[in-house]
């Protein structure tokens, strides 16, 4: 195979020297002239009737310049989903009635941000509390107060059902029957957030030629763009969104957010720029964090470990709308799915309505919870069955070529090869289970380690489905590339410029970027949807492969020379065995000029994975192609637990991840090392407290993330399962979501290998610790 | 609220400002909105984040929390002050090749609090290191490639030295 020059390599990003020098723009350092300040009314209750509203003395401000309510939009609800079965289910501001604290009531625009304030302390509402639930279990009981109707589709005498997913294949039941052992257990995980450093920020300005420009904080311009032009009614081409740096996502700046729709409109009341910025507590107490879930797990097995079946029961708690919340149950099959052999399967999946905030997607969008469920329970029942841990799971796990239930395959698959390598990099069989029975010579210190594994996929169907990237020659022989895609900190354009330098050998900084543009750049996936590498960066490839073909075809013309013995590099081409003769990228346009009336050397690429496939699989019943691209990992954690105060410790997390091949490895170590922080703070420090649909910690210095003194030793190990090659489509797969998902089981594991206390509910907090020891009672506070 | 401006005279970059400020306005409000240094990033307003950080007299500050009349005859330093493209200081350089760097929000804090720190002691052990970025979040790298980045800092400092 030839050598490559830029694929493969660790080179620096591309947006680097921006960033460390402070010039690069974020969304917060626009400046247009006149520009307004914008600011968001919310509500006070979880659940209340809006009785009145009175802004009258607000307009009566000097510097306020327009205040919207719900009677100045067209009334248009929207979702994250807005299929016939989910419609969209919230207005952009409230109309009649509000369902969480912090729903969006109105929105002013002045001249500066203390006016802005000012006038909303003098707006007037008069609510009519309304009962409010926040538990999903006491909210699915019959007489709980209805936030919205059940679901129609829900044929079961349940309240507030926002969705429902099922699917199943084999005989459960039958499956248990055959089991040697059966387990049942049930496992909860908490309310967390992204963090993202920047907050949530836009500014809209219209122009009154009938554009709309948008710069907000996104993930990718596009789904944004789709959903206001339907919300404000106006064609997708008279809004025009576009890049700014982003400080940060993590899955939660997909959806358009009601303070995007409140800048656009007010631009367009007012004729000025608006910048909307929530402030830290905003985001905080009113936008989304990720999904706390109950999962009900039981698992039958044969005595050497032989998984028969397994049957899931999944409550979301999905806060007043259905956010996010209906596509969380149905991932929660796919991320059981994948990674384990399972011959009879049941699942179902409830999305419960309850006057909470609601949720949205948030890195690996549910598998850290259901990787944490499934892999401690493998563990439970593997020391049932005096089997270790790394057998049953290299007994169940899948291989290459494997056929997913689904329909799905798994082509080439490394799992057997990450758990073994992450297994033998870290001595697990020999360390594990020593924490319990060995004498600690540190005394109430524990040591123990664990292990749990998990699948990704590699882009799915969802708008806009599909990437294209352009690419155009430049006279002086370098090279543009045209790409929808946002750059949010993983490194998405520097990729798609080492692909475009690999394929027409050009230096990689000579290549330069238009990214995210919705009115000049190609449509693309977005970045949330784990298919940045796979999906656009083929469609990049794609582009280059084009202009490779032209130049090489004007170059055979120029030589009398065939194609095939033609040498590209460093901008020139030459007959191989002849460099001394060659001809230089910037020679060939000008013959293009000269010889093709000037024809322009462009390429298009194209890529949508599952080609064929028209949809997403059904969100109800999972019929359908998920993905045509699995990532796996297995992650080893090996902690520290303090018995006396409950502390554990994440001293060095192992990933083995098949990544297929990593297109810059520096770029992937940058995604396994930040997932690895973000699980420790899940795991350990990170819990978004509510009551009663209030947050009591709307900050960073009650909501623990990891600061520098809480980092763990991050090691990781390449599996390669797959190779680049000029001109070729390839396979690379995800490195940003599934190295967060296998790594909460492992730790829970590692707690239970330290101190025999098994956690069936994140985060491990010192209490639970030492309630499992049986050193305090339960609900006891540890100061 | 007291709305009434003062003129004052600041001194960022070692370049002269003079400009009328609101007395309950901030140093980051100032440097960001009056005087477009955008350089310096606000992550949450309230001192817990360290993306606002400038040095004042060599100082890290959290911008957010100083009060811009506060400011006055002290030297101010920015992340526009430290490094360009063309001619980065080796704490930046040094994040890039480490990838230290990814979404870039907290980057100029960091890169503000490390140059105070070297500009201290230029040989810190990693307890200081950690001491002086441990109010920077930074939720993107997990922080150990920033530790890799002020190591080899550390490093190429001290080769330049000796
Ligand atoms: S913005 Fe000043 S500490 Fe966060
Ligand atoms: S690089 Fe994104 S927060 Fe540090």
């Amino acid at each position: 195979m030839a050598e490559l020059d830029f694929v493969g390599k660790s080179i620096l990003r591309k947006d680097g020297p921006d960033k460390v020098t402070g010039r690069a723009s974020y969304t917060g350092d626009i400046k247009l002239p006149r520009m307004l300040v914008g600011r968001i009314l919310r509500s006070p209750h979880p659940h209340a009737k809006i009785l009145n509203i009175d802004i009258s003395q607000a307009l009566k401000l000097k510097g306020v310049k327009a205040v919207i309510t719900s009677e100045d939009t067209l009334g248009i609800k929207a979702g994250f989903v807005e299929t016939p079965r989910y419609p969209a289910d919230q207005y952009p501001l409230a109309k009649d009635r509000v369902r969480y604290v912090g729903e969006e009531i109105l929105a002013v625009a002045a001249t500066d941000a203390y006016v802005a304030e000012e006038a909303l302390s003098l707006i007037r509402v008069d609510y009519d509390p309304l009962p409010a639930v926040f538990d999903p279990d006491e909210a699915m009981k019959e007489g709980a107060p209805e936030i919205h109707p059940t679901h129609p589709k829900v044929k079961e005498p349940l309240s507030n059902i926002a969705g429902k997913t099922q699917s199943e294949w084999g005989d459960v039941e039958l499956g248990f029957s055959e089991s040697d052992y059966v387990r049942e257990d049930r496992f909860e995980s908490h309310l967390r957030t992204h963090g993202y450093l920047e907050t949530q920020i836009t500014v809209a300005s219209y122009e009154p030629g009938n554009k709309l420009n948008l710069w907000t904080s996104s993930m990718g311009p596009f789904l944004k763009r789709a959903k206001l032009a339907r919300l404000l009614d106006l064609p997708v081409s008279s809004v025009r969104v576009r890049k700014a740096y982003v400080g940060g996502a993590f899955g939660g700046k997909v959806d358009l957010y009601s303070h995007e729709f409140c800048a656009a409109l007010l631009s367009m009341k007012t004729g000025r720029p608006v910048k909307i910025e929530a402030s830290r507590e905003e985001v905080f107490t009113a936008y989304r964090h990720g999904q706390p879930l109950i999962m009900e797990v039981k698992t039958g097995v044969k005595k050497d470990g032989t998984l028969l079946a397994q049957q899931i029961r999944v409550i979301n708690n999905c806060g007043g709308y259905r956010g996010s919340g209906v596509v969380v149950i149905f991932l929660g099959w796919g991320y059981t799915m994948v990674p384990y052999r399972m011959a009879n399967f049941k699942y179902e999946g409830y999305a419960v309505y309850t006057n909470n905030p609601v949720r949205g997607p948030q890195r690996g969008h549910g598998a850290p919870q259901m990787r944490f469920a499934v892999e401690s329970q493998l563990d439970i029942i593997a020391e049932e069955l005096g089997i270790d841990p790394i057998e049953i799971r290299l007994k169940n796990a899948r291989e290459s070529g494997e056929q997913l239930p689904n329909g799905d395959n798994v082509h080439n698959c490394g799992l057997k090869e990450c758990i073994q390598s992450a297994a033998e990099h870290t001595q697990l069989k020999e360390k594990y289970g020593t924490g319990r029975t060995t004498a600690s010579p540190n005394g109430h210190i524990r040591n123990g380690i664990g292990i749990g594994v998990s699948s990704y996929m590699s882009g799915s169907l969802i708008y806009p489905n599909s990437s294209s990237v352009s690419v155009k020659m430049n006279d002086d022989g370098t090279a543009t590339l045209l790409t929808g895609a946002l750059d949010v900190g993983q490194g998405a354009e520097t990729i798609l410029c080492q692909i475009i330098a690999e394929e027409l050998k050009i230096p990689f900084e000579e290549i330069q970027v238009i990214a995210a543009d919705t009115e000049t750049t190609p449509v693309d996936i977005g970045s949330w949807i784990s298919g940045n590498a796979y999906v656009t960066g083929n469609a990049a490839r794609m582009a280059g492969t084009e202009v490779r073909k032209k130049l090489l075809d004007l170059a055979a013309e120029e030589m009398e020379a065939n194609v095939k013995d033609l040498v590209m590099e460093n901008k020139s081409v030459w007959v191989a065995g002849s460099p001394d003769k060659k001809i230089s990228y910037r020679k060939l346009i000008g013959a293009s000029i000269q010889k093709r009336r000037g024809d322009p050397i462009i390429g298009e690429g194209h890529w949508r994975t599952m080609r064929d496939e028209p949809f997403h699989p059904s969100l109800a019943s999972t019929k359908g192609r998920w993905s045509e691209n699995y990532a796996f990992d297995a992650q080893v954690a090996e902690v520290e637990v303090d018995t006396e105060t409950g502390q554990v410790r994440l001293l060095r997390a192992v990933t083995a991840h098949d990544c297929g091949f990593p297109i810059n490895p520096l770029l992937v170590e940058g995604q396994v090392d930040g997932q690895v922080s973000m699980a420790l703070g899940h795991a350990l420090m990170e819990e978004i407290l509510m009551k009663d649909g209030h947050t009591l910690n709307p900050n960073w210095l009650e909501y623990r993330m990891p600061t520098i003194h809480e980092t763990a030793k991050s090691e990781h190990i390449n599996v390669i399962t797959e190779s680049y090659e000029v001109g070729r489509p390839y396979r690379t797969k995800e490195v940003g979501e599934g190295l967060v998902s296998a790594l909460l089981g492992a730790i829970a594991n590692a707690i239970y290998d330290a101190t025999g206390v098994r956690l069936y509910s994140t985060p491990f907090s010192p209490e639970k610790i030492l309630y499992g020891l049986g050193k305090i009672g339960r609900n006891q506070k540890v100061s | 609220m007291d709305h009434r401006k003062r003129v004052i005279e600041l001194s960022i970059n070692d370049e002269p400002y003079v400009l009328a400020v609101e007395p309950q306005q901030t140093l980051l409000e100032v440097l960001r909105d009056s005087l477009s240094l955008t350089g310096t990033k606000e992550g949450c307003g309230t001192g817990e984040c360290g993306s606002c950080t400038v040095l004042l007299d060599g100082k890290p500050v959290l911008s957010c929390l100083m009060l811009a009349v506060e400011c006055v005859n002290l030297d101010i330093t920015t992340i526009e002050g430290v490094g360009s493209i063309e001619r980065m200081a080796p704490i930046q350089e040094a994040l890039l090749e480490k990838g230290g760097v990814q979404c870039g929000f907290c980057t100029p804090g960091m890169v503000l609090a490390t140059t105070a720190m070297l500009n201290r002691n230029p040989k810190p052990s990693e307890g200081e290191i950690k001491r002086s970025l441990e109010g920077h979040l930074c939720r993107c790298t997990g922080y150990n490639k920033v530790i890799e980045a002020v190591e080899a800092t550390i490093e190429k400092i001290s080769d330049t030295h000796e």
